[in-house]
């Protein structure tokens, strides 16, 4: 059999099976424990190995054949985690990772010394257990003749918590609020005992997203019978059932799903992007013919695109907790490497991003986590002297806002310390003299700066200067904005905003020096008339007082025209919102509101930086895309 | 004797529509409340066997006054009258000791059904 096209496969599903185990690593170092993450942990490798060998990666599956007896080992308390178990396990992981990546199919060596380890801890414990096994049985045959021996699962009762035993519940398909009654199933399974492991997570439930059919852990020793009757009871639950789920899935009964080459995604994305254009095109068209079955017709078309368009989007969005995953170990290895303690947190995994914008997003990440850790957190003994507790705390968080996800890496460290850096910005001459106070904006101009580093050392995490300069470069070619929020001695935030997705947004146009140009949607707050009366001078900048707020703006005819504008009493102006900051653009005219397919663009030099791209128009002309952040 | 019950909505249209339901299947309806309020005060006078409650009310809405009714009377049962789309809401209920819901627009033999189950 051909195994080759299985390979790109393999490789996939077995990089996302590490990522889970070193999740499940994690948990279980936190919790030693709970069982849960060794059984994860234990599938997980097992799943690892079965691929491996089939695909005739011996190396590979020698390993996880070793890790798999130790875990099993650990399973059934033949040995109890410690720290060097723990750290084995890592190691392990981290091999298999490099193994399956560079496994092709040529007899690659196993990592004997590795195996060799492994092997000693599993025989260690089996050591313990023999000894301990056989001792008192040589023990019972003299002084204990009399009694019977104890069955093994009474042993387990009397020595363990009460066990832990699966239940599966499937809530009948016409119920309302399934989620609802999930949460009425738990809630009545708690009277038992105490309910853990939900699988889909309540949050989930609570917006009714599965199939019904939910799985719990309760540590319960009452009769199946009793359990059932009283989840039954509950109303609408069509079975409950004392298995394990299904092996390989989500418990909560698994969508059904199938494996898409992305590149796939990607051609059928830039083809709906195509006919979005043609789309919007027809309906110019056809509102200058007046024929109402043509109008009809571009009408319907114009529906199925639109729809059609947003499945496509659907169909590319990620949970961004793929990219997050890896983060809790970095942390982990960083607060060891930097002697720190660190505590770290996430939120928002769920909330979904463009698969093409998730992919770019890992690495910025990665900068500002590092950052923090390095930079932001302090060592122990320089928080406890300055009241807080000795552990750090780096909390990456993810939110929906508006048209944008915010991902915000947050550490209650140090701050940064706004006096240094204007001193640094001041001798580089990124700030002129006379600038005396350093605002955010300004910070975060400095700190991204190729080469701007104030670590005094360079500890080999980071301090070389890569970190914010790398980040605001990968952040604003997906079109995005990296904001900074910091205060000394209490910690500091920084924010990436960026767009949902690429490739298509809901622009909203606008006319300056004859040309036609788009503003992206996700950054216009509002539009305003521009009133000569309305205008202050703040600093010698002309700015717009609109409800009381004084924005500062800008005549987009002057950016693009050589010519002096000539201007008008009124004119519209649409203001800028990134973050919060504003500026008030002023345009000609406004040309409404079109769905704009981003072209790829390579930017000629000295193209003005406000100019984020291009795009054809409805009626087949092209247009520039402006990048608002530039223009604040 | 009859079981009685407490029906609490702030929508006449409503609590009428429920107590007709209930009345008709035998239960004595011995009390309204239009409020959160209201239903604390009431449950705590009249006791009855069951009460159905609104989640949107003014003066203490009802997931409020559920957590207040149960932090005296843990036993009381309670069944949530909701909206489509609320079930975050409804899942809250339970979690402050409701026993179960029925989602509206009501079919009056679910109603009974969940009553029947709320009384088992």
């Amino acid at each position: 059999m051909d195994l080759s096209k299985y390979a790109a496969l393999f490789l996939a599903e077995s990089r996302e099976h590490l990522n889970a185990c070193n999740g499940s690593l994690l948990e279980w170092e936190r919790a030693p424990t709970s069982l849960e993450p060794v059984d994860r942990l234990f599938r997980a490798i097992h799943t690892i190995k079965g691929m491996a060998a089939t695909m005739g990666y011996a190396g590979v599956a020698q390993l996880a054949h070793a890790a798999e007896n130790l875990l099993d080992a650990i399973r059934h308390n033949r040995v109890s985690a410690d720290p060097a178990i723990f750290q084995l396990l890592f190691r392990v992981v981290d091999t298999l990772g490099g193994a399956v990546e560079a496994a092709d199919g040529t007899e690659q060596a196993a990592d004997a010394d590795l195996i060799v380890e492994l092997d000693a801890a599993a025989l260690a414990s089996q050591g313990t257990r023999t000894r301990a096994e056989a001792n008192p049985e040589s023990d019972d045959s003299q002084a204990l003749p009399t009694s019977p021996p104890i069955p093994e699962s009474k042993l387990r009762r009397a020595t363990d918590a009460p066990r832990s035993r699966p239940v599966q519940v499937v809530i009948s398909r016409g119920a309302a609020m399934r989620g609802a009654r999930a949460a009425l199933v738990l809630r009545r399974a708690e009277a038992f005992g105490a309910v853990s492991g939900v699988q889909p997570p309540l949050a989930q439930l609570e917006r009714d997203e599965f199939d019904g059919r939910f799985f719990f852990r309760l540590q319960s020793e009452r009769p199946e019978q009793e359990i059932e009757a009283t989840l039954m009871a509950v109303g609408e639950v069509q079975s409950v059932q004392f298995k394990e789920p299904a092996l390989g899935g989500d418990a909560g009964g698994p969508r059904r799903q199938i494996r898409v080459d992305l590149r796939r995604l990607d051609a059928l994305m830039k083809q709906v992007g195509e006919l979005v254009v043609a789309k919007n095109r027809l309906a110019a068209l056809t509102a200058e013919a007046d024929d109402a079955a043509l109008i009809e017709l571009s009408g319907r078309i114009s529906r199925l695109v639109s729809s059609m368009q947003a499945e496509v989007l659907a169909s590319r969005m990620t949970p961004v907790g793929e990219v997050f995953e890896r983060f809790p170990r970095l942390a982990r290895d960083l607060s060891r490497e930097l002697g720190k303690q660190i505590r770290f947190d996430m939120e928002g995994e769920e909330i979904e991003l463009d698969r093409s914008i998730l992919d770019e997003i890992g690495d910025p990440l990665l900068h500002l986590i590092r950052n923090a850790a390095d930079h932001g957190i302090e060592p122990p003994d320089q928080r406890v002297a300055a009241g807080k507790s000795s552990e750090g705390r780096i909390l990456l968080s993810a939110a929906r806002e508006r048209n944008t996800v915010a991902l915000r890496v947050t550490d209650d460290g140090r701050g940064i310390d706004r006096a240094r850096i204007l001193a640094k910005a001041h001798r580089e001459g990124v700030a002129a003299d006379e600038v005396d106070t350093l605002t955010d904006d300004l910070l975060v101009r400095v700190l991204a700066r190729p080469g701007f580093s104030t670590a005094g050392t360079i500890s080999g995490v980071s301090g070389r200067g890569v970190g914010v300069d790398v980040a605001m470069t990968r952040v604003r070619a997906l079109g995005g904005t990296l904001e900074v929020r910091t205060e000394l001695g209490r910690g500091s935030t920084f924010l990436i905003r960026v767009p949902l997705t690429l490739a298509i947004v809901r622009a909203l146009l606008a006319e300056a020096g004859g040309e036609r140009y788009a503003v992206p949607l996700a950054y216009v707050a509002e539009t305003v008339e521009f009133d000569r009366r309305a205008v202050t001078s703040v600093r010698g900048r002309e700015t717009l007082v609109v409800r009381d707020q004084v924005i500062p703006t800008v005549h987009l005819q002057d950016l693009v025209s050589t010519r002096k504008a000539s201007r008008s009493a009124r004119q519209p102006t649409v203001i800028l919102e990134v973050g919060d900051r504003r500026t008030a653009l002023v345009v000609d005219a406004l040309l409404g509101q079109q769905d704009i397919v981003v072209e790829p663009f390579d930017a000629p030099r000295g193209l003005p930086p406000f100019i984020g791209g291009a795009t054809i128009l409805a009626d087949g002309k092209p247009a520039l895309i402006l990048d608002a952040a530039a223009l604040l | 004797m009859n079981q009685t019950v407490l029906v609490c909505d702030d929508a006449i249209f409503m609590r009428t529509m429920i107590s007709d339901i209930l009345s008709q299947a035998g239960f004595e309806v011995v009390g309204e409340a239009e409020s959160g309020l209201q239903a604390v005060e009431k449950y705590r006078s009249l006791k009855p066997d069951l009460v159905t409650m609104d989640i949107v009310m003014p003066d203490m809405g009802g997931i409020e006054a559920v957590r207040e009714i149960c932090k005296n009377h843990p036993e009381a049962k309670i069944l949530m009258c909701s909206t489509m789309g609320q079930q975050a809401l409804v899942v809250e209920a339970i979690q402050a000791g409701a026993k179960d819901f029925v989602v509206k627009p009501f079919q009056p033999s679910r109603v009974l059904e969940a009553v029947q189950r709320v009384l088992a």
